[in-house]
């Protein structure tokens, strides 16, 4: 019954119960594949969670204010703003179809009425202004009230208009779109703490950007070696340092990753700090050297400490000591023997997210068969839970999963073999400040949160 | 044997889907391409150290001769647990994939260490950097297809053959030569063999022809 500490709960209360709140999508068994979120993130504040899907599309939902007449019953996220962010593109030079899948959402840190967000895909980076309107004027001079052109011999008389309040609409806009930059297929994007900047990472390639401008960005990685026969790993995620702007970290196919700081020189590709775990020679296997490429890396909330995932396994690193991590927590170590199977199946090259709690203290990273990982690191206890329709009804308590390995599956266990590969999480997020989890399976988005004692 | 037939088997998993990923959409994937090369070429050096192991076991049936590389002395012990391991016939075949090929894997480049640098150079005038039309040169491709012919190309299995009717893009000509290139491999007669498994003491000019494979294979990787 392990449930995961975290911002937010009342002090001495460290049994969390994790709650089925919603679930957004169809339930269709027939997925379409454009339904299929890809990417899922809050914002700053937590109020806005935002969906990416393959087919382009971005969802925003807003948490609904606390009700006071039912005060048991946390706010729910609903339907804020849908629009399409990307298109499908053709690159002529390539004979490439460009994809519109939205692989990163990020926001930008609220500084007025609007709210700005960075969507990218493969190729494209955009920043979208989502803002609220509420009031429409009326009165016009020189259109009528369904918007026609009044002929301007009639007017007679000058009035001002007035603004009314109007049902709520929420519209996004794109204000910038940032093109061009990228030879390769872009997988992260990073908002720096200056705010002003941010940066976006392809297989060989890490560039810069200013957010007013578009036309130029700076280029501070480039892994592309001279030849490219010789070419032995690529970069799979790039972040900056929630609190030092000059600090960003990327990790590689490798499974290393590189602390660069940018005072130190224009381009990057000397790193500061160098992260790497040794290689346990007992579990060398055929397929070791593409398990241990980093799928994710985030840093935690405080600064200190960076997360990495690879297929097996989360690891957390102080960012002071690069010789090997302080905490390494098993995902799905049952799956180490099927690795030939899974690549097979194509599964072995599944990119896992994985996110922190608001204070640092808990992570979570996704599986297969709809199950989902916390680690609690104070209790050093992790839970394995499941996010399925069958667990869906309001306020139900999540039961813990277990897989079993061995011969002799007690009742409520599940052994490896019936595990359903086809329904991974790869995408999760955490509230910023409380116990609320968003988990993306396949189509569907999953809410929980913590009970109320 | 297994483990020859579980790497072949590999080696052309990993093709198909090396293949098959140019198909999808947004075109070949950097990362993805790294990785199916990196086990194609486990699953290579398996193939090669263990078709030099059939070699020496019919050659010298009372031992096999294993040269001590002091490079190779931590791996020995489990290597020796290995080889005490394959006789026993009750490991499933998908199993010595995980467990016994490393330190046969290890072992390979002792014995013919692939250089990819020096073969590289000879190769360099057909730079693929360029990255528009990834045909190769005409000397290249000349010289592939007469190693291929080495080869009886007899035994084509069905899934190879439907790929160079679609072949289409960039690499027209890639598809043709990977398939010619595993009709040899997968094709057991012993006239296929030669041009894929080096004689223990001939390095480098035997292990060419299973080089040109992969670098053919990294050109994919390369045109992008």
């Amino acid at each position: 019954m392990a449930g995961a500490g975290g911002g937010g709960c009342p002090a001495g209360a460290n049994d969390l119960q994790w709650c089925f709140s919603q679930v957004k999508g169809a339930i269709d068994e027939d997925v379409a594949e454009a339904d299929i979120i890809s990417t899922v993130e809050f914002n700053y504040s937590g109020d806005l969670l935002a969906t990416g899907d393959k087919g382009g599309r971005v969802v925003i939902f807003q948490r609904e204010q606390e009700n006071k007449s039912r005060p048991h019953s946390r706010g729910e996220y609903n339907v804020y703003s849908t629009f399409q962010s990307h298109e499908p593109e053709f690159d002529y030079l390539k004979s490439l179809e460009i994809e519109e899948k939205i692989n990163k959402i990020r926001w930008l840190p609220q500084q007025n009425a609007a709210q700005f967000l960075l969507s990218t895909n493969d190729k494209t980076i955009k920043l979208w202004k989502i803002s609220e309107r509420d009031k429409r004027a009326e009165g016009y001079n020189l259109k009528d009230e369904d918007g026609r052109l009044r002929d301007p011999f009639r007017i007679t008389a000058l009035r001002v208009p007035i603004l009314k309040p109007m049902d709520l609409m929420v519209e996004a806009s794109p204000r910038r779109i940032f093109a061009n930059a990228h030879t390769y297929h872009i997988n992260s994007i990073s908002v720096n703490s200056d705010h002003e900047t941010y940066l976006s990472a392809d297989d060989l390639r890490i560039n810069l950007w200013h957010l007013e401008i578009t036309d130029r960005s700076f280029n501070i990685v480039d892994m592309k070696p001279a030849n490219m026969e010789e070419l032995t790993e690529v970069i799979t995620a790039a972040e900056f340092h929630p609190h030092q702007c000059n600090v960003f970290v990327h990790s590689s196919s490798k499974g290393t990753t590189r602390l660069c700081d940018m005072r130190s020189s224009a381009l990057c590709d000397t790193h500061s700090k160098f992260f790497e775990e040794p290689e346990d020679p007992s579990s060398r296997s055929f397929f070791s050297e593409i398990i241990s490429s980093i799928s994710d890396v985030k840093f935690s909330h405080s600064g200190r400490y960076m997360m990495t995932r690879d297929y097996l396994s989360v690891k957390v690193w102080d960012l002071n000591m690069e010789s090997r991590p302080v905490e390494t927590h098993q995902v799905h170590e049952y799956l180490r023997s099927k690795l030939c199977s899974l690549y097979e199946n194509d599964c072995i090259f599944d990119k896992f997210e994985c996110c922190w709690s608001g204070s640092d203290s808990a992570i979570m990273t996704g599986s297969y068969n709809n199950f989902f990982r916390m680690f609690d690191r104070n209790t050093r206890r992790d839970v394995t839970l499941e996010a399925s329709r069958e667990n869906s009804k309001p306020r139900a308590s999540l039961k813990p999963r277990k897989v079993c390995t061995g011969a002799k599956r007690k009742r409520d266990e599940i052994s490896v073999d019936s595990l359903d590969f086809s329904k991974k999480i790869l995408h999760t997020a955490w509230h910023p400040a409380g116990n609320v989890i968003a988990v993306a399976a396949t189509n569907n988005l999953y809410i929980f949160q913590d009970k109320v004692n | 044997m297994e483990v020859q037939k579980e790497a072949q088997r590999i080696m052309t998993l990993s093709v198909w889907k090396m293949y098959h990923s140019r198909m999808q959409r947004g075109g070949l994937r950097l990362h993805r391409s790294l990785q199916l090369s990196l086990v194609m070429r486990s699953a290579r050096e398996l193939y090669l150290s263990a078709k030099v192991e059939a070699h020496e076991q019919t050659e010298v049936p009372s031992l096999p001769a294993r040269s001590p590389d002091p490079r190779l002395h931590p791996l020995r012990e489990a290597q020796a647990a290995a080889e005490a391991a394959s006789p026993d016939g009750e490991q499933p075949c998908s199993e010595p994939m995980d467990t016994q090929e490393a330190p046969r894997a290890e072992e390979t480049p002792a014995r013919c260490t692939p250089h990819p640098a020096k073969v590289s150079r000879k190769r360099r005038s057909s730079s693929l950097s360029d990255g528009g039309d990834a045909g190769l040169v005409p000397s290249k491709k000349a010289r592939l297809e007469e190693e291929a012919e080495e080869g009886a190309s007899s035994e084509v299995p069905d899934r190879l053959q439907p790929p160079p009717a679609q072949a289409e893009g960039a690499f027209p000509n890639l598809a043709r030569v990977l398939q010619r290139r595993f009709s040899g491999l997968l094709n057991c007669s012993p006239a296929a063999s030669p041009t894929v498994s080096p004689p223990a003491c001939e390095g480098k000019p035997a292990c060419r022809p299973a080089d040109n494979m992969l670098n053919v294979l990294v050109r994919a990787v390369v045109a992008f």
